[in-house]
């Protein structure tokens, strides 16, 4: 007996009733097109920015006034030793341009400041708006807030470095509840899980800085250098900038933390005094200035994520 | 003395390395078993093969396929490996990538084959973490042949009640259409004769013809299916059987039906009663594949023949909740989560997949009914496992590599949306498309792969 078929692939005898086609077909003279391969997911090698590029323009600002400043001194030296101000018209022509660039970039500064504040409010009105997104609204709907919100990122930041990724791999036949998914897995909770290992980098630096500083007032400055820094690193996760003087919860909670660092630095130094002093005493009374910036730095950040979010 | 102590602390440690894995295991090991429930020609090796090359690109490769697969973030998977099931060949996914290099689909599955597919998470819970530094998410998968699926529900069966039904059934639907040929076959048939192993043989060859017929002709109920493979391990040249006219079955001292009662009990214990413990073992989730092409192909007839015979599938399965106890301690399953999966859903226009989606819906009524009384999650998908279409200039129209005539473009009339809808003297020819050239790019970008994973992972997915 043979193990093929009997009759597979001849033609069976069958008297089915004819159908009509509702498909038309026709050939085509050209070349079908290639599909590409999906993008990939690059990996997580975003990094804050830590080196500046050359000169920027808060040095600048401040190199500019601290030599109008110091122009300012000469001059007045100069001045009362000549007594004639008519009679040097270059060194007044010098210091006036120095005060005009200072004054410039200060004045561009507090734009950029105000424009920050105003980006930071537009970022919360369109959180807001993806919040009231839900499974019901319409695909469009949903594109378009979410396109809004992803355009404002900054183009160098991690935010919109995730951003690039969710237009890679979102496709037109997605729902608005699946986009809204895949938004949420990957750049709103990329976003997050990165500002918090920034905090809790960022917390670590101030605590050493505490724990390393000699006195209270370099320890005071460098609270208020980390936690500038942490403000500005993080706006950078997120893609917005929320003004350095801009928001003014925030710096609330920054001078605060300030106040609680000072208060505790007193505390400190007279359990310190109480105990005598002795190496370990510093050693302790450190470790607990170091733990209570760590802490502080946390507060601060907590407070932009809450606002940045 | 030493030695005895010796023996005994090896034996010890053994044993606690033994229940470190078994408490790893229940802690780090999640276990989810899939049972793909599809007839023949519905795409269940193309899917599994597009599968399995998704996930590794994801994972090994970084490619942003499978998107709303959120339960297994590509950030969280540290790698996948694929393992055997014990008592299975592996399935051939090598093979099959080689056979679509070549130009060629992969050949029809004509034995079964399981496989592991095994994926390690980084383990997110801080608590877990420290203790178990991963969790391991395996997937066991089996393929089998259509035919067999469709030979399951004969166990439930007298040889005179299931030969009485395949009688009727010859007799009406599409089948008739190409049953002729075995009728005539069994008119002219001397069943007054004694029923030798020539005659015998005679009938049963003249029946698998007819099976032959059917298959190639869109017929989706075809029993015993398991006929048409010589694969099946059941010799059908010594103990086939086929369906008498009812003068004969009615009738139980007849020598035909005694000896085809006989061979079809045969049928039942060594191969189907093995067949449904080995391949159909239990599971938890259900994917039911169904190609709805087969019936737009042919004729209106043909989608309701598929409608019936999912019913019929449907029944052969346990239905219901199966909860941690059960599951851990008495090891018992039933399941729980039902994708119904129209495959090839790339094969019509984008504007006409709605429609598709609701023909889906309606012909999956039946073996939605089994389970309607209990609380089973179910949901419908349209699936392109492997995309061979391309967007063509109208929206009704896709355009494909055609296996005869080169690059065409095929302009449909609407799909039906319900079976009503569809005209009885029309059909839907169904492209005939070749492998195209780049089709792992075309695979990587496959369509609803990931939306179906993603409901039969979560718990407590509302359908």
């Amino acid at each position: 007996m043979t193990d093929t078929p009997p009759d597979k692939g001849q033609q069976p005898v069958t008297s089915t009733p004819p159908y009509r086609p509702k498909v038309v077909q026709q050939s085509l003279d050209m070349t079908p097109p290639e599909i590409r391969m999906p993008a990939k997911v690059e990996g997580d090698t975003w990094l804050s920015s830590t080196h500046n590029k050359g000169l920027s323009l808060g040095t600048a600002t401040l190199g500019l006034g601290v030599f109008s400043l110091i122009g300012f001194f000469i001059f007045d030296a100069y001045t009362t030793l000549s007594a004639s101000f008519a009679s040097h018209p270059i060194g007044s022509g010098v210091l006036a341009t120095l005060l005009c660039g200072f004054v410039a970039s200060f004045s561009y500064l507090s734009f950029r400041e105000w424009r920050g504040y105003k980006q930071v409010n537009k970022a919360l009105e369109q959180a807001t708006h993806i919040a009231s997104l839900n499974a019901q609204s319409s695909v469009k709907t949903v594109e378009s807030v979410l396109n809004k919100h992803g355009k404002q990122f900054s183009s160098q930041s991690y935010a919109a470095h995730c951003y690039r990724q969710f237009n890679a791999q979102v496709q037109p036949d997605m729902t608005a509840k699946e986009r809204l998914g895949l938004y949420q897995d990957t750049v709103i909770n990329p976003v997050q899980t990165k500002a918090q290992q920034l905090l809790n980098k960022e917390s670590l630096t101030a605590g050493s800085l505490a724990f390393i500083s000699p006195n209270n007032l370099i320890q005071t400055f460098a609270v208020i250098w980390v936690s500038f820094r942490t403000i500005r690193r993080m706006a950078n996760v997120y893609g917005l900038r929320p003004g350095t003087l801009g928001n003014w919860s925030l710096m609330k909670v920054l001078a605060q933390n300030i106040a609680a660092q000072g208060i505790f630095d007193l505390a400190t130094d007279e359990v310190a005094n109480q105990i005598g002093g002795s190496l370990s005493a510093k050693f302790m009374e450190n470790s607990a200035e170091a733990i209570a910036a760590g802490a502080l730095n946390m507060r601060l950040g907590k407070a932009l994520m809450k606002i940045l979010k | 003395m030493q030695k005895g102590i010796a023996a005994l602390l090896d034996k010890t440690l053994e044993t606690v390395n033994v229940t470190g894995e078994k408490l790893a295991n229940v802690f780090s090991k999640e276990t989810h078993r899939f049972t793909i429930t599809g007839l023949s020609r519905s795409g269940k090796s193309v899917l599994f093969t597009s599968l399995m090359t998704m996930l590794k690109s994801r994972s090994e490769e970084g490619y942003a396929c499978l998107p709303l697969l959120r339960y297994l973030p590509p950030s969280l998977v540290e790698h996948m490996a694929v393992e055997p099931i014990e008592g299975y060949k592996p399935f051939p996914v090598d093979e099959n990538l080689k056979k679509l290099d070549d130009g060629e689909w992969p050949a029809a599955t004509e034995e079964a084959y399981g496989f592991k597919l095994i994926i390690r998470l980084k383990q997110v819970s801080t608590f877990k973490r420290h203790l178990f530094p991963h969790t391991n998410i395996v997937f066991e998968f089996i393929d089998y042949p259509g035919e067999w699926i469709t030979d399951i529900p004969m166990l439930n069966k007298t040889y005179a009640q299931w030969s009485d039904s395949a009688w009727a059934q010859l007799s009406s639907g599409p089948q008739q259409y190409y049953a002729q040929q075995w009728k005539a076959f069994v008119n002219d048939f001397d069943f007054e004769q004694a029923p030798s192993n020539d005659a015998m043989l005679a009938l049963v060859s003249a029946y698998r013809q007819y099976l032959f017929t059917a298959k190639a002709n869109g017929i989706s109920l075809l029993q015993p299916g398991s006929f048409l493979l010589e694969a099946s391990h059941f010799d059908w040249h010594q103990y086939g059987f086929t369906p008498l006219p009812s003068s004969i079955t009615s009738d139980v001292s007849h020598p035909w039906f005694i000896a085809f009662n006989e061979h079809f009990q045969r049928f039942q214990k060594a191969w189907l009663t093995s067949l449904k413990q080995s391949v159909f073992r239990e599971t938890d989730k259900q994917i039911i594949l169904v190609d709805l092409f087969e019936g737009l192909n042919h004729s209106r007839q043909h989608l309701y023949q598929l409608k019936e015979t999912l019913s019929h599938l449907a029944d052969t399965f346990v239905y219901g909740q199966t909860n941690w106890f059960s599951r851990t301690v008495l090891r018992k399953q039933q399941i729980g989560k039902v994708a119904f999966v129209a495959t090839k859903a790339d094969l019509v226009p984008v504007s006409q997949r709605d429609n598709l989606l609701s023909l889906l819906k309606q012909v999956t009524e039946g073996a939605r009914a089994r389970f309607a009384d209990k609380p089973i999650q179910f949901e419908h998908f349209l699936v392109s496992a492997l995309p061979v279409t391309d967007d063509g200039e109208a929206e009704n129209s896709v355009r494909y590599r055609d296996v005869n005539t080169g690059y065409v473009e095929a302009t449909f009339e609407p799909i039906p949306a319900t079976l009503k809808d569809m005209e009885p003297d029309a059909h839907f020819p169904v492209p005939l498309a070749q492998v195209p050239s780049d089709y792992k790019a075309r695979m990587l970008n496959g369509k609803g792969v990931d939306r179906l994973l993603q409901f039969l992972l979560v718990n407590g997915e509302a359908s």
